[in-house]
């Protein structure tokens, strides 16, 4: 029993330039909830011309009221009002010649009461040999759509070109399926935390662990459908950027946006861009 | 740029992630890209991130999560075509 949601959606802007806002993203104006993000491995393959990533972005989260009602007490003693930060993994590989870059991230916490796990494909489009040519063409004519950082480094934005990609979102609630286990393990070991058993089996009685584990996957499924959007947003905004005033503009937007969060101010904030706070 | 999870290493981040914006837009998105220029930044902000991330009890959490995400690898982060 695994929920399953996914979306298609086109970038109008190049693929270079999506690889590069995705690595970007963070901060930005709809993504007030993410605190921190940090590298912890790269990998550069000079054969294989791949690009391996993975980092480690922070995000406030609150669970879900319907969530709170649904779990028991006992898991909850680390954040009782159900105000969180979850840390999220992040893999990514770019294939730039081949024109396509695969990520997944997944929450590192509470993974034994939810796990999410987004994929998403960025592609080029695959054009046919007409389709290149006048491509090519088009792309001689707007050469001026570069974005610079400094002198040397330019990246194309405005070529026309457009960027494919596809998310998938899987979840998975494993809830009770450990506690199962420990109290198996228990009992062999002639248990000595008697105490604590009637309680939790109790709880798992009265509902059957599988509807509570249906229950939280819908909750799960809601949040992701929400949230979607909001993420494409974020990518938009920081493309955007790119596209008025280069690298600068972004680098500059971020630094804006680091500063609200920063400041505490992050609901008035996001009031302004009219979003929601459960993005995540 | 993006802040770190501990902030003694935003200064260090700072200069690698400003590093790899370069290499990566000038290089590797070129497809021009020989090796990694900026692996000795990294290794600088590694070192900073890795205490961080020891003593704030991340690091088993991660090692774990890791492993789990290896072995899913193989089938999940090949391209299809």
């Amino acid at each position: 029993m695994v929920k399953f949601y996914s979306s298609t959606d086109t970038y109008s802007y190049p693929f270079p330039a999506v690889t590069l806002a995705y690595f970007l993203r963070y901060p930005n104006p709809y993504s007030t909830h993410v605190l921190s993000t940090d590298t912890i491995s790269r990998h550069y393959d000079p054969v294989t011309q791949r690009l391996t990533t993975i980092r480690l972005h922070l995000k406030r989260s609150k669970l879900p009221s319907a969530v709170l009602k649904l779990i028991p007490r006992s898991l909850l003693s680390a954040s009782a009002g159900g105000d969180t930060q979850s840390y999220i993994l992040e893999k990514s590989v770019v294939d730039v010649r081949e024109g396509w870059m695969d990520t997944e991230s997944r929450n590192l916490e509470w993974t034994g009461v939810l796990s999410v796990v987004e994929k998403q494909e960025f592609r080029r489009p695959q054009l046919n040999e007409e389709e290149r040519v006048w491509a090519g063409m088009e792309n001689a004519a707007r050469r001026h759509g570069f974005i610079s950082f400094n002198s040397g480094t330019k990246v194309e934005v405005d070529t026309g070109e457009t960027t494919e990609v596809k998310s998938a979102v899987t979840l998975h609630s494993h809830l009770g399926e450990k506690w199962k286990k420990r109290k198996a393990a228990e009992d062999s070991a002639a248990g000595e935390k008697e105490e604590e058993q009637p309680q939790k089996m109790g709880f798992f009685k009265s509902w059957s662990t599988s509807s509570l584990q249906r229950s939280i996957e819908l909750i799960g499924l809601k949040r992701a459908r929400r949230s979607q959007p909001n993420a494409k947003e974020g990518m938009k905004v920081v493309l955007e950027r790119m596209r008025e005033g280069g690298l600068v503009a972004v680098l500059e937007g971020m630094r804006r946006d680091r500063e609200a969060i920063l400041g505490g101010h992050p609901h008035a904030f996001k009031k302004g861009m009219g979003k929601g706070e459960d993005e995540d | 740029m993006s802040a770190s999870l501990a902030p003694e290493c935003n200064e260090v981040k700072e200069r690698y992630d400003n590093c790899f914006l370069k290499w990566y837009s000038e290089k590797f998105l070129r497809g021009t890209a020989t090796s990694d220029e900026c692996e000795p930044l990294f290794k600088q902000y590694e070192q900073c991130l890795s205490k961080a991330l020891k003593a704030r009890g991340i690091d088993t959490m991660l090692k774990e999560a890791r492993e789990d995400n290896r072995e899913n690898d193989a089938e999940h982060m090949r391209p299809k075509r």
